[in-house]
């Protein structure tokens, strides 16, 4: 458990730290570098909101201990998610109003990429653009619900 | 009726999943994948099999169908064939044309090597996506 941990996670630790995600898997050396930079650690105590529903996204959130409840409203509890997973990606794409609030389930730390950050990789890097697509296209079909191939 | 290439580049030019692109790579575009022409009728993409390819619809219509059922139409502009390739499974809807339809087609294989070669189209594939699951109406935000 990191929580509270009265050092802060070097550049080098956060790289490896996401560089261990599928989402970031084959990214060029220069990006992951890029992303250790702008990565911000951030702590939240035990039921501490991390994004509220109806805000417009501000950065995409991954998770490096604790757990988080995904809510719809007031009690809906949609999923949790833990270390390693990562959510707030499709408001920094679309820059719609994020459809969920994220609450810590318990004391929780976070890597928080700025949407800025994020689009203007996206924009240099490929293969985080890729990862990114087939992340959103397996939850798609996951759905049952989609549309399309 | 074929178009001549200058209207081709004209017309995905016109395109939202191309919009981003010069005119020089937009040209490259429809170079690089070819153009399709199918009857009224015409099964494209079979649910279940394999045998897959991406295409951009140019002008026409087809229909998506799960089970026979049609859940939605997809018409001039909209492309489909990019979720099995992209997941290494089947499609898992047919797509029949309900009137002639012109495409753009390319094949499975290369879809990933072309939105690397286009990180404009590539963000707009994933905006659309993006726009794809919020109409799924998931928890993401």
């Amino acid at each position: 458990m990191r929580y509270g941990a009265a050092v802060p996670l070097s550049t080098e630790q956060k790289a490896t730290l996401l560089s261990k995600l599928p989402l970031f898997a084959g990214i060029s050396g220069e990006s992951r570098n890029r992303l250790a930079n702008v990565a911000g650690e951030q702590q939240f105590a035990e039921g501490q909101f991390i994004v509220r529903q109806g805000q417009v996204g501000t950065g995409l959130y991954v998770i490096v201990d604790g757990s988080v409840r995904v809510v719809r409203g007031s009690e809906d509890e949609l999923a949790k998610l833990g270390s390693g997973d990562f959510f707030g990606e499709l408001s920094v794409i679309d820059q719609q109003p994020r459809n969920a609030s994220v609450q810590a389930a318990e004391p929780t730390t976070v890597l928080a990429v700025a949407s800025w950050d994020l689009l203007a990789l996206l924009e240099k890097d490929p293969a985080l653009s890729l990862n990114l697509i087939k992340g959103l296209v397996g939850r798609i079909r996951a759905t049952g619900e989609q549309h399309r191939h | 009726m074929a178009m001549n290439q200058q209207e081709l580049v004209d017309t995905l030019s016109g395109l939202a999943l191309f919009a981003d692109l010069s005119r020089p790579q937009v040209e490259a575009v429809a170079h690089k994948m070819t153009e399709e022409s199918h009857p009224t009728g015409h099964r494209i993409l079979r649910q279940g099999f394999t045998g897959t390819g991406f295409y951009v619809i140019v002008d026409g219509e087809v229909a998506v169908r799960i089970d026979g059922s049609e859940i939605a139409r997809l018409g001039k502009g909209d492309f489909f064939g990019e979720m099995s390739i992209l997941l290494g499974e089947p499609p898992n809807a047919d797509i029949v044309t309900t009137r002639q339809l012109r495409v753009l087609h390319l094949g499975g294989p290369e879809l990933e090597g072309f939105l690397r070669d286009y990180p404009p189209v590539m963000l707009r594939m994933l905006k659309a996506m993006a726009m794809r699951l919020r109409n799924a109406n998931r928890w993401r935000s």
